[in-house]
């Protein structure tokens, strides 16, 4: 039992105790037994006031500590490191909630805010007698990070995490690499190619040796915990031998006579390609894959190429890392049959679509071989949406729509672009792009959510009309050659990942860090981090920023062959335990197993797999599970004080 | 439902303005201007009809008239899309829409048909005195009478028919339904904003600029009374003589400033000149200076040897009477105080 505690009771400028006496719960803290000393502060997360606590730790040699101020969420890693600096055990530390709880929640009746403030913070006293001095646990780890996605943010990171010294396993689900990257050509700012990038990146990591990578591959097993996953990989036969003498001729030939053709994904289904394929010249690796799902076996290019080997099975593989990095990306949002015309108006296509066909298309602009003069850019199409999922703003298609407007003004001049908004978001220093297409005669149309654009099909005209806000809200028409709708970002389909590392996913589908703005990379699944546009919309840059944030992250975490974890977690009381199994079920985190002790059998809880969520307290009929840091007995003489 | 049309854009850029299409719609136009009221608010409304095309709009509005170009919105203008500049060029495409001729349209787009049409009057003024054999007595009693002749037959074939154009443009096609007594009633406004251009003075740029202009209008307008029909180069009554003296040196002296306001570029109101504004204050200049010293030879008795002062008078008078007064800027002096007119109908109404 503690007995020598310091009370701090908040006023947070005047966020507290404008409604808050916090006079009055000072005064009844100081009431209570076992407290030492109590006392108000005007901001308890100011330098200055740490700094005070610290000296109080010292000089009065309190034994805990109780701060009422705002969610622990916010500064409870703040006061901690206060008392560990003050030399006080940092879990013999609890904040109380008097803001969110307290002065926020009931600014319409004061007097009772502070009486309930005053409970909250009895509450919180009888809970930090029962603490315990707790010490982090420390496992071992292996120093080899699996990055999972070979896109431009899982390539870099791989890079950078080889170039730390850590071992990479690069794991590419598609027979290729370069991800979305390598689909775009010309790239805002640096003018370079996706695919120049993407061929730069390969030959650095196909030349260092601490980088191993696996096309083709997908995750589907995993065992042990951060500092020890086992992940056992499943790779597709690429059903090219590998000892192939890249004998591309033959190869190329090999495609020329594959009687099976299927919807080029690469181009966004634009084009067709054959059942063997190589999606553009200068991919890697250069030997071409067989779509195993498309491919009938006929043999037609075995005839021709001694180098395919239709008899190849698919391999697993087990390896072990330290962490796992996530860098799956993105799928490009998919229209709806009729929104906006798609699907059913013939010269309807998406962003990432008209960015292929400018790419394939040589001398003029033509789609369903009709010349294309004039392109109407419908934005925010699958992005803030009012009544559908995404109700976030894809972030990167303004100004890749902006960029693809100039670019292909660029190519073809007689080109009018008219891009009907929702108000333009190029944010930074891609505003240069939005200038300089305005300035080329770009125009630019803007309406609300509720009245979008309308797209229609009038004999063999195609009308976009629009309530254009800009222009007093006056109904508007252009007749267009071509409508792009500006598809954002959605996550893309990886069911198999999720359920084997159980990575949370958030309400929009992408992956969900700890906190965005402090713990951006990091998930709540210890070792598993995330980067890049699985995360959330992001631009190369922005992506390849969170990717070299998370191999940063992920080398710290693993290369010291040590790693430390919170000490808050459940233990099992054997003698209590029957093993019901209940616990497992309830547990989020498989963290508990059935294991024998003194010939009888009893759960254990995996240190590096728990979180101390505690799901398994409650639903354990013989009471054997305890929560170090939050134990019955901290807990309900806490219950006790407020209620009573 | 009105149609985009992305041409007009590169049609106004003839007539000047070739920035305006870099505007993002911020309004730091409109919200500067110091005569946009909640009448008409410009100029943000007349870039953004200029950017998506809406010609049928622009030619019924009134605003770019209402404009007087102290040039805040230019040197505010984030983007640098010049409304200033796009509203003088506004002031150009319409005074070519209002033309039945189409002749202004095409001399202000076209240099080379601006010189073609000037070397062509010079030679026919020529011409024509080769013709006489230079005998001064009849080639200036003829140039007078052409004075006369040019006010009346310019006025009544191009002037009169190009303001029933403007009023049928602005009035008569968005369908305002207008009294014949309130047409009496405003014909006031028209009369005061005619001689005294004072909304000018609601620019906050400068009084001087005003009361220059002023001066220049009424020493233009006077010297034209005591030319025509005082008789300037053909009256021995001195009050007359000093009188023209007075006037032609005003106007010289005045556009002259003009002139070299606008090589110096020293306000934003000049610093984008458009051949019709050079020809404009040059040919004023000219008229006024080669009136001055015609005259002056004629008190020293130098004219009957020296035809060829007058001969330079009398092409300048030409040219300014067939081709700047109907087709180049001299018609802002109507446009504007008709546009004054025509809006305060529109408010009544």
């Amino acid at each position: 039992m503690k007995n020598k505690i310091g009370v701090y009771v908040c006023m947070c400028g005047s966020n507290i105790s404008d409604y808050v006496d916090v006079e009055k719960v000072k005064a009844e803290a100081e009431k209570i037994d076992g407290v030492h000393v109590a006392k108000t502060t005007m901001f308890a997360c100011a330098g200055s006031t740490q700094q005070e606590i610290e000296d109080d730790i010292k000089e009065l040699k309190l034994d805990a500590i109780v701060i009422a101020s705002c969610s622990p969420k916010l500064h409870l890693d703040t006061f901690r490191n206060v008392a560990q600096r003050a030399g006080l055990n940092p879990y013999n530390y609890v904040q109380v909630n008097i803001r969110e709880q307290g002065s926020w929640a009931h600014s319409d009746n004061p007097p009772l805010a502070t009486e309930k403030a005053i409970n909250l913070v009895k509450g919180g006293i009888e809970r930090v007698k029962h603490s315990k001095e707790l010490i982090p646990i420390k496992i071992p780890s292996i120093n080899a990070v699996a990055v999972v996605g070979a896109g431009i943010s899982g390539m870099r990171a791989a890079l950078e995490l080889a170039e730390m010294g850590t071992t990479v396993h690069l794991i590419e689900r598609e027979h290729f690499v370069g991800g979305r990257t390598s689909q775009w050509n010309v790239l805002f700012t640096t003018n370079e190619t996706g695919q120049e990038v993407v061929t730069r990146l390969y030959h650095q990591i196909n030349s260092h040796p601490k980088i191993t990578l696996y096309t083709g591959t997908e995750i589907i097993g995993k065992k042990g915990s951060v500092g020890e996953f086992n992940l056992t990989l499943k790779i597709k036969p690429r059903f090219i031998k590998p000892d192939c003498k890249h004998d591309i001729k033959n190869l190329e030939k090999a495609i020329e006579v594959c009687p099976i053709e299927v919807d080029d994904d690469f181009n966004f289904n634009i084009t067709k390609r054959k059942a063997i394929y190589k999606n553009y010249d200068s991919e890697f690796p250069e030997i071409p894959a067989i779509d195993c799902e498309a491919c009938n076996k006929c043999g037609e290019c075995v005839k021709i190429c001694d180098d395919i080997d239709l008899n190849q099975k698919p391999e697993e593989v087990n390896i072990s890392v330290g962490a796992i990095q996530l860098s799956t990306g993105f799928n490009p949002y998919e229209p709806a049959k009729g929104e906006f015309g798609y699907d059913e108006i013939d010269n309807v296509i998406t962003l990432q679509q008209f960015k292929r066909l400018i790419e394939l298309n040589g001398g003029e602009l033509k789609y369903n071989n009709k010349e294309i003069k004039n392109i109407a850019y419908i934005y925010c199409v699958g992005s803030r949406q009012v009544d559908g999922p995404n109700k976030y703003c894809s972030r990167y298609c303004c100004t890749s729509a902006i960029h693809t407007s100039i670019l292909v003004k660029e190519k073809y001049s007689e080109i009018n672009n008219f891009h009907f908004n929702r108000g333009i978001r190029t944010y930074g220093k891609q505003e240069k792009l939005y200038h300089e297409a305005s300035e080329a005669g770009d125009i630019f149309l803007q309406s609300f959510e509720e009245a979008p654009p309308q797209v229609e099909r009038i004999g063999n005209e195609t009308i976009v009309k629009i309530n254009d806000i800009l222009t007093n809200n006056e109904e508007l028409e252009v007749s267009v050659d071509l409508v792009v709708l500006i598809t954002g970002m959605v996550p893309r389909e990886y069911e198999g990942i999720v359920n084997t590392l159980k990575v949370p996913v958030g309400r929009d589908k992408f992956f969900n860090e700890i906190h965005p703005k402090l713990r951006p990379v990091e998930t709540v699944i210890d070792g598993v981090l995330i980067s890049g546009a699985c995360q959330a919309p992001l631009n190369i840059t922005e992506s390849v920023k969170s990717s070299l944030a998370a191999a940063s992250k992920a080398n710290s975490l693993v290369s010291s062959g040590e790693i430390e974890l919170e000490p808050t977690m459940a233990i099992v009381h054997n003698d209590r335990c029957t093993w019901c199994d209940k616990c497992t079920e309830a547990c989020p985190y498989n963290a508990i197993f059935k294991i024998k002790h003194d010939s009888k059998e009893v759960a254990e809880v995996s240190k590096s797999l728990c979180k101390g969520c505690g799901m398994c307290l409650p639903v354990c009929p013989e009471n054997a599970i305890d929560l170090i840091g939050y134990t019955d007995i901290e807990m309900e003489s806490m219950i006790e004080a407020l209620i009573n | 439902m009105a149609k985009i049309n992305p041409d007009f854009a590169k049609e106004i850029f003839k007539y000047g303005n070739d920035d305006f299409n870099a505007c993002y719609n911020c309004g730091n136009c409109t919200a500067v201007c110091s005569l946009t009221d909640e009448h008409n608010s410009f100029p943000r409304k007349m870039v953004r009809a200029s950017v998506l095309g809406l010609d049928e709009k622009i030619t019924a509005s009134l605003d770019p008239w209402l404009c007087y170009y102290c040039g805040d919105c230019a040197t505010t203008c984030p983007r640098e899309a010049n409304p200033g500049e796009l509203m003088m060029s506004l002031r150009r495409w319409l005074t070519a829409k209002y033309d039945w001729t189409g002749l202004s349209g095409l001399l202000q787009k076209s240099l080379l048909f601006s010189l073609f049409a000037f070397i062509i009057t010079a030679i026919g003024v020529i011409y024509y005195s080769a013709s006489q054999n230079f005998n001064v007595e009849i080639i200036m009693h003829h140039g007078h009478l052409f004075e006369m002749l040019s006010i009346a037959s310019v006025f009544t074939f191009i002037i009169l028919p190009n303001l029933f154009r403007m009023w049928y443009f602005v009035i008569i096609k968005p369908g305002i339904k207008v009294k014949f007594m309130t047409y009496l009633k405003e014909f006031q406004d028209l009369l005061i904003h005619m001689f005294t251009q004072k909304r000018t003075l609601g620019c906050d740029d400068s009084q001087t600029r005003w009361f220059m202009h002023l001066i220049l209008v009424f020493g233009y307008l006077a010297l034209l009374f005591t030319t025509v029909v005082l008789d300037w180069f053909g009256t021995e009554n001195l009050f007359i003589i000093l009188l023209g003296y007075i006037e032609s040196v005003v106007i010289f002296i005045i556009t002259f400033i003009f002139v070299a306001g606008r090589i110096q570029k020293n306000k934003e109101v000049n610093k984008f000149s458009q051949p019709s504004d050079w020809f404009f204050v040059i040919w004023l200049f000219l008229l006024g200076f080669t009136a001055f010293i015609v005259r002056v030879f004629i008190d020293l008795d130098l004219i009957e040897n020296n035809i060829w002062m007058y001969l330079f008078h009398l092409i300048v008078l030409v040219q300014w009477a067939v081709i700047i007064v109907p087709f180049g800027k001299w018609t802002h002096f109507l446009y504007r105080s008709f546009a004054m007119y025509f809006d305060k109908i529109k408010q009544v109404v």
